[in-house]
Formats: structure tokens, C-alpha cells, sequence
């Protein structure tokens, strides 16, 4: 299976690669759901594999949620803010993300804000 | 290890007989070794054993060490022999092979190395020792047949968790051979089982097994009068649901929380130290291990009770004790203290399991105290009562928000997809999406796997509502404290396998021939034959054991799981119908939602 595979590999050129068999793959078994999420998933690759780069920090691996939590943590908010349209994270469960990342740094003014 | 299995004879059928032929099975293995042996074991494996058999026993057949199997290779010991105790899975296979090739490089005084697999060697298993250079080293490869572990009275397990998992998703129908074996194993100890009837796929694969092997044997079996008279046999995807949802029975519940193996509990040991014990040395790091089975009086009572009304016999049962220990001043003659002496063991056993009963009763409730297990209750309800199924849930959005274990998470989004037959296609997109994001693109395996099995599915043809009605499977006014119906187990809800066995038991399956339409897999039914003089006679008029002549034992067995509310809910239906019906159950494994959905999660790599 690419998918299993895509965390074997090592080298994040693989990983793509893998993906990019799997969403092929999923798009001939007309799984149109499953193609459009590996398609996200590549595009979410890239994106931690730029932020790994920019804050020195890992990435990689993480949830698109747990990456937003991350960036949030670290007072990040643009870019999480840029994160979250990318990828159309309904606001309910942001709600939740920033609360709980803020109240997690004690942040408080950056809450009462929101 | 328990060494006390008196509670194992006191049901209808005696599975001491069971036990007793396991334990000279693995004796014999064992004496084919000659000489001083160490035991390595398969992790799994080990629970299940000290069931059969205790260290003692294993002693008395020269078994002087015990080790884990573990990659760090065995500790030095001059045994005569290595005996390997294991399952038949690739990777134990690498590890015995690295094991074996450590032990040759350090040389030195010579072994001998044996494996038993547990319950049969494969194919695929012995080849991978030949690929790995080990198989000659090898001296004897043996089986050891152990596949229904008696629990109790009235229970029995194979603990093969993957069964369900490996039959809907992976097509591999291995533990249903397993299970016909043992059901034959079952059938040469108490004598043929003459009326069959099953539901589902996978029960048919076990019955179609089942009598090949019967013509196998070609009229060699033994001449024994049947004991137990009819088998039935429920597939667990004729009933998706009721294992998702929260038990609410005494050991229910524990199993849910802390999770009950091989009959016994491991608690954090706090809430049950002593006065004395807490001076003598400091905190114990080491989880409290408690045995639960019928051999504790008050467990017996309690188990199978809804947890609300756990509260009020503990108390009951309290206040007994102390009114009988209470006895002792008004003893005068010797005669009586005598008595209260004799009965002093006794009292003190009661009281011990009472602080302990008292300690687990707190545990538990600390956990149906909090908000989150009340809410996903709540939800829980709303769906199986068909509220709002068609929607996306709120409560649901807010636990994947919180980020809350996704077992808990998949557990509520399967109910409602069961309850909704199947979810509209923005629904279930919504759902997915919203999961991917918060824990990661790799569970869109998980989200297939569970596509697959069916425990998620889309819109289609409406059952639920059907199956529901007719087979009554919500009660509005239940009595917690005194049940009259098997939906105490669930409070409210009755759970549709434990229903079906119901209308088993009577009129009938023919009564609901339309709802076992509407449930996934054929129904089977079939008679073996048994000779005239074996079959149990009629009780005729004015016998004396006529009562316990029209008794029928049945055996119900569970494929791919059965949850302890459910095993509540058949006992219940036991003691209802006057005591015409005797329930033994087996399963290939005691479950609960948790355990299937986390079958069923893909781990990142």
C-alpha cells in the first residue's frame, strides 16, 4: 500500500512520490474523496517541510491540526491564520485549537483578543 | 496463578473436564522433553496458561525457568531444554530464530530447543524458521491445542483479539478453523451437539467446518449422551452496534475503564492499601492485580448488575457482615462461640472481598462521574433512539476539537452511521475530513478499514427503525435496581444479539423470519444425527428427575467478540424463563468498543 509506504520512506522526494502513486491509484478506483485528501496531504508536506525549515523546528508527521496547534504555541498567528483558509478548517474546531493552544502558554491577552 | 478452580464445576456442564484435558494435553508435550526444561514464552500466551496451569504443576514436570520471548535473547541458565511456547506469527518466528542463533554463538554446554505452537504450527511459520537457517537446530516441533480457555462456570474464551479484523478485512478465516476445532474438541468431551443454528457469514464457514470434520472422523467420535443440546452460533456482524456502545453493567464497565484479561484486573493500587502496609513501606508502583470470577461470592452478585444498583448492595451486604460479626457478644455458651468461630474464615473472606469490591466501586465511579463519559452517554442515546441522526453531531465536532481519543470519536461516528442506516455522503465526507486534519492523513486507512467492515457506511436501505420496533430494542421505563428485561444492561437499550436469543430460546427464529432477513448473513440451520441409543430420553410422567430432564443447555458462541454486558444479558435471560434454558457462552474473544475500533486504527509507522 503507498500510503503505509509514504511513512516508510525516509527521504521526503519519496514520500511524495509515494503519495503521488497513491492518489493516482485512488483516482482509478474512483475513490474521489481519498485522491482529493492525498492531494492535501502533499500539499501539507510542503508546507512543513518550508515551516522545518523557516522556525528550525520538526514538522513533519504531524497532523494539519497539530501543526496549526504548533505554529499557535509559538505565537505564529499569521501563519496559522494562512493555514487554516489553505486548508478550510471549519471555525468550530479552530475555536477549539486556539483556546486550547493559548491556555496551554497562558497567553491570556491573545485570548481575551479572540 | 489460581489454584482454586472449584468454580469452574458448578455450572450445568462441568468445564473442569475441559480443563483437566488441556492440562494432560500440555503435560504430555511436555514429558516428551526428557530432562530439565525452560519454558520461553509468547507474551499472550501467558495469561491464557495460568488458567490451565500453575507454576507448581509445571515444576513437578522438571520446568525449572520461565522466560519472555524478547529481542534481548535469554538469560544464562543450564537447562537440559528450551522450550519455545508460541503463537503461529511471522514475528515471533524471527524472534525465536534470533533467540536460537544468539544461544548457538554463545556456545558452550549443549541444549536442546523445542517449540510448541499454540493452537497449531503453520506452513508459513516453519518455512520462515528454514529461511532464517534455524530449522534444524530444532530438535521437535510440537502443537498444543488450547483454544477454548475455560473463564467460569458458564463462559469460555479463545482471546483472539484480530478474529474480527482478520475475517472482515483481511478475508482470513484462520480463527475459524481454530473455532471448529474447538468446537469439536468440545464435542468428543461432552458428546455430539444435535440441533445447529447460526447467523452470519462467518458462521456458516464455522458449521460448514464443522461437520467436514465430523464425516472426517467417520463415525469414530465417542459414545457420550450429548450434554449440551442445541449450539447457536452469532456472527458479530449481525449486530454492529451494541459492542459500541457504553456498557453499563459492573464488570462492564471495569473492563471498559481498566480493561479485565485472562479473568483478572490491574487497578492503580491507591485506593487498596491497609493501615499497616502503607507504614511499613512506601507507595507501590505495581498495579494492583485482582482475579474476578464467580469463586468470589460477591462479585458473582455484582458483576452483572446495572452499575446503579452496585451502590445499594455493597451497603446491604455491609451491614450484614457487621451485624453477623456483632454476633460474637452475645455468644454466652461455648457452643456458640464454637459456631462463630467455625464461621469466622468465612466472614473474613466476605469482608476482604467487600473492601476490595468497595475500592473497585469507587474507581469506576470517579469515571461515570465525569462530564465526558455522561455526554458521550447522552449522545450515545440520542442516536439509538433515532434523534437527530441525520445531521452532523455537535457533540461530536467538539470531541474531534479537543482532540479526544479517536477510538471514542469513531466508536459515537459508527453509531450513528448504524443508526441512520448509513450516513448522507456530506455527512460522512464532513466526518472524514474533519478527522484527516485533527489526527492525521494516515487514519484515511482506518476510515477505509472501517468502510470496509462496515461499520461506516452511506445512506441506504432503512432497517434500523424495522429492526428496532420488532425486535423491541429500546425500553422506555427500565428498573436498574430490579431489572425485568435485559435492557437493564445498557439501561434503556436491549441489545439486539441478546434479542435474537431471546426469540431463539422462544417462540423461535421462525417467529422473526422477516428481521433475520433485514440482518446481514444466511441462516443456518442443521441437525447432526445421533444414534438411538445415545439420545437423551424423554422424561416420562411421574420421574423423578423430570424437571431437570427438560432442562436445555445451549451453547451460544460469539464470533469476532462479546461484550461483559451482553454475557450480563444472556445470564439475566437464564435465570428468567424458570430455569428452562441454560446459557454457556464462548466467544473468540470478551470485548468491548474500544478493543474493535483499535483493531481497526491504522498506527502511524
Amino acid at each position: 500500500c503507498n500510503v503505509i509506504n509514504s511513512f516508510n520512506e525516509e527521504r521526503l522526494e519519496d514520500r511524495q512520490e509515494e503519495l503521488k502513486l497513491a492518489q493516482e491509484n485512488y483516482t482509478k478506483a474512483r475513490n474521489e474523496f481519498a485522491a482529493r485528501q492525498t492531494e492535501e496531504q502533499m500539499k501539507l508536506l510542503k508546507q512543513q517541510q518550508a515551516l522545518e525549515e523557516q522556525f528550525n523546528q520538526p514538522f513533519i508527521n504531524l497532523s494539519l491540526h497539530q501543526t496549526i496547534h504548533r505554529l499557535t504555541v509559538n505565537a505564529n498567528h499569521r501563519v496559522a491564520e494562512s493555514l487554516r483558509k489553505e486548508f478550510k478548517v471549519p471555525e468550530r474546531r479552530f475555536w477549539w485549537l486556539k483556546i486550547d493552544a493559548l491556555a496551554e502558554i497562558g497567553d491570556w491577552t491573545e485570548l481575551e483578543k479572540f | 496463578m489460581a489454584s482454586g478452580v472449584s468454580h469452574l464445576s458448578s455450572g450445568k456442564i462441568n468445564l473442569n473436564l475441559l480443563r483437566d484435558f488441556y492440562r494432560r494435553e500440555l503435560l504430555e508435550s511436555l514429558d516428551k522433553c526428557l530432562g530439565t526444561k525452560a519454558l520461553v514464552w509468547d507474551d499472550a500466551l501467558t495469561g491464557p496458561f495460568g488458567l490451565i496451569a500453575e507454576y507448581s504443576l509445571l515444576k513437578e514436570h522438571e520446568v525449572e525457568k520461565m522466560f519472555p520471548l524478547s529481542a534481548n535473547g535469554l538469560p544464562q541458565s543450564n537447562v537440559q531444554n528450551i522450550i519455545f511456547v508460541t503463537r503461529p506469527r511471522l514475528n515471533l518466528m524471527e524472534q525465536i530464530a534470533q533467540t536460537l542463533l544468539q544461544e548457538e554463538h554463545k556456545g558452550g554446554f549443549r541444549k536442546e530447543y523445542h517449540i510448541i505452537f499454540v493452537p497449531r504450527k503453520s506452513l508459513l511459520c516453519e518455512r520462515k524458521l528454514k529461511e532464517m537457517g534455524v530449522y534444524g537446530t530444532l530438535n521437535n516441533i510440537e502443537e498444543f491445542n488450547l483454544s477454548m480457555i475455560p473463564f467460569d462456570s458458564d463462559l469460555l474464551s479463545m482471546e483472539m483479539d484480530s478474529a474480527f479484523r482478520e475475517c472482515y478485512l483481511e478475508n482470513d478465516y484462520t480463527t475459524m478453523y481454530y473455532t471448529a476445532q474447538a468446537l469439536m474438541t468440545l464435542q468428543a468431551l461432552y458428546g455430539v451437539i444435535p440441533n445447529i443454528t447460526g447467523k452470519g457469514d462467518c458462521a456458516k464457514q464455522v458449521v460448514d467446518m464443522m461437520l467436514r470434520m465430523r464425516r472426517e472422523l467417520g463415525g469414530r467420535e465417542p459414545q457420550i449422551t450429548p450434554q449440551i443440546d442445541n449450539l447457536l452460533i452469532i456472527d458479530r456482524n449481525v449486530d454492529l452496534l451494541t459492542p459500541l456502545l457504553s456498557q453499563l453493567t459492573y464488570d462492564g464497565l471495569i473492563d471498559e475503564i481498566f480493561g479485565i484479561n485472562n479473568t483478572s484486573v490491574k487497578l492503580p493500587p491507591e485506593k487498596f492499601m491497609t493501615g499497616n502496609q502503607s507504614q511499613e513501606d512506601s507507595i507501590p508502583t505495581e498495579k494492583k492485580k485482582i482475579i474476578l470470577n464467580s469463586s468470589d461470592e460477591l462479585y458473582a452478585e455484582l458483576r452483572d448488575k446495572n452499575f446503579n444498583a452496585v451502590g445499594s448492595i455493597v451497603s446491604k451486604r455491609a451491614k450484614t457482615i457487621t451485624q453477623e460479626f456483632d454476633e460474637r457478644h452475645s455468644a454466652k455458651t461455648v457452643s456458640e462461640m464454637k459456631q462463630f468461630v467455625s464461621k469466622l474464615p468465612h466472614l473474613q473472606q466476605v469482608r476482604q472481598s467487600l473492601s476490595t469490591h468497595t475500592s473497585i466501586a469507587e474507581l469506576v465511579k470517579e469515571h461515570t462521574d465525569t462530564e465526558e463519559f455522561m455526554d458521550s452517554l447522552r449522545c450515545q442515546q440520542d442516536f439509538i433512539n433515532g434523534v437527530e441522526t441525520d445531521k452532523v453531531c455537535v457533540y461530536i465536532e467538539d470531541c474531534i476539537g479537543r482532540t479526544e481519543p479517536l477510538d471514542k470519536v469513531l466508536r459515537l461516528i459508527c453509531v450513528q452511521s448504524y443508526c441512520n442506516n448509513g450516513l448522507k455522503p456530506k455527512v460522512l465526507d464532513y466526518y472524514k475530513r474533519e478527522i484527516l486534519q485533527t489526527y492525521g492523513y494516515e487514519h484515511l486507512l482506518t476510515l477505509l478499514n472501517l468502510e470496509k467492515a462496515g461499520f461506516i457506511r452511506l445512506h441506504g436501505q432503512r432497517t434500523y427503525p424495522t429492526i428496532r420496533k420488532s425486535l423491541r430494542l429500546i425500553i422506555e421505563d427500565i428498573n436498574e435496581q430490579n431489572p425485568n428485561d435485559i435492557s437493564y444492561v445498557y439501561s434503556g437499550y436491549a441489545p439486539l444479539s441478546i434479542r435474537l436469543i431471546q426469540y431463539y430460546a422462544r417462540p423461535g427464529w421462525r417467529s422473526i423470519t422477516e428481521v433475520l432477513n433485514l440482518l446481514p448473513g444466511p441462516t443456518i440451520e442443521e441437525i447432526q444425527q445421533i444414534p438411538v441409543a445415545l439420545r437423551k430420553r424423554r422424561a416420562s410422567i411421574g420421574s423423578i428427575n423430570s424437571s431437570t430432564m427438560d432442562q436445555k443447555v445451549t451453547l451460544v458462541l460469539f464470533l469476532g467478540g462479546v461484550t461483559y454486558a451482553e454475557i450480563a444479558a444472556l445470564r439475566f435471560l437464564a435465570q428468567q424463563d424458570d430455569g428452562t434454558n441454560e446459557f454457556i457462552v464462548a466467544a473468540t474473544k470478551i470485548t468491548h468498543g474500544r478493543g474493535i475500533m483499535r483493531s481497526f486504527i491504522q498506527y502511524s509507522m
